[in-house]
């Protein structure tokens, strides 16, 4: 029987992930960037004619240019940030071998300050292990239905596959 | 419907963004729209109703050296703080309230502004008088008399039509 080790965060999925950090600072700055000199070109411009409505204007430029930073950096920023760092340690840290009939369960739920995952049970006779794996690899595990896992920290970091 | 969870689930952090954003930028406008006395000539106006921006903007097309801005009240602006009026430069107010703030007006018969019988008056485009005769005052803390700045806008007031 052939057997492949098949982990959760490829090279790939890492240089993804900052990827996808990169280009949510870049956004962010520049948006930022262009909003301040929206606002200065705003506030050159007035006049006691218009000084009302160029308040309105740069309240308006810089609240809603500060809500969509907040958006892309709360949540699609900070997540990659923290999913990185999930990665990096399933891959750096030392792992124990589970074995096992796997099952990913369907409830998800966010550690605070982390990510957001899903409880999988290993069951062995009478004996079940509960474990955490990341939602977003959560499929990969439920298509792959492995026997043995490998654990660092409580968390799946990798699996095998029996062919 | 993701996006308008997460939205919720940080409402707070959203709207402590609006509110820190409209102080900030308020407090920024009023150094951008107000300067120190010296600079400005401030006009008050005991009227009806009026146009103060379009006034204001009308008088500093031509403003006289030295002055950054022209800045127009109706006396309203001031109920809450009666020592910024001591400062004004000029004030436009009715025949029977001339006594009442006669701390505040230069000492003279000042310039008549509107005659209610025949309905002429100065600077109607911008002003609506009411049912008396107004005048028009230099104003007796004024630091812009000597200079001859307050007079100057002033005539230029009197002669809008």
């Amino acid at each position: 029987m052939n057997s492949r080790i098949t982990e959760l965060y490829s090279d790939a999925d890492m240089a993804g992930l900052a990827g996808r950090i990169r280009r949510c600072k870049v956004f962010c700055w520049a948006l930022a960037l262009a909003a301040l000199a929206a606002c200065i070109t705003m506030i050159m411009l007035t006049n006691t004619a218009n000084a009302p409505r160029m308040e309105g204007a740069t309240v308006a430029v810089s609240t809603v240019a500060g809500w969509v930073v907040l958006y892309v950096f709360l949540f699609m920023q900070t997540p990659a940030r923290r999913e990185l760092a999930h990665a990096r340690m399933l891959r750096q840290e030392e792992r124990e071998r589970v074995e096992g009939a796997v099952a990913v369960k369907e409830e998800r739920f966010t550690i605070r300050k982390s990510v957001a995952v899903r409880r999988v049970e290993v069951t062995v006779g009478d004996e079940t292990q509960r474990l955490l794996v990341c939602d977003s690899r959560s499929k990969d595990l439920v298509s792959a239905r492995p026997a043995v896992l490998y654990v660092c920290h409580g968390y799946v970091a990798a699996y095998e596959v029996t062919a | 419907m993701r996006a308008i969870k997460n939205i919720l689930s940080q409402l707070h952090t959203f709207v402590l963004w609006l509110l820190a954003s409209a102080i900030f930028w308020g407090w920024i406008f009023t150094f951008v729209t107000d300067t120190s006395v010296e600079k400005k000539i401030t006009v008050y106006c005991e009227v009806p109703q009026m146009e103060d921006r379009l006034l204001a903007a009308a008088l500093e097309e031509d403003m006289p050296e030295g002055l950054r801005m022209i800045k127009v009240h109706p006396f309203s602006y001031v109920m809450f703080d009666m020592e910024s009026i001591g400062k004004g430069d000029i004030f436009i107010v009715p025949a029977a309230d001339r006594e009442e703030l006669a701390e505040y007006l230069a000492p003279g018969e000042g310039e008549k502004i509107y005659d209610t019988a025949s309905g002429e008056g100065a600077a109607k485009t911008y002003i609506q008088y009411g049912n008396e005769d107004y005048y028009l005052y230099l104003g007796s803390g004024s630091v812009h008399i000597e200079d001859g700045k307050a007079q100057a806008v002033a005539q230029r007031l009197l002669a809008m039509p």
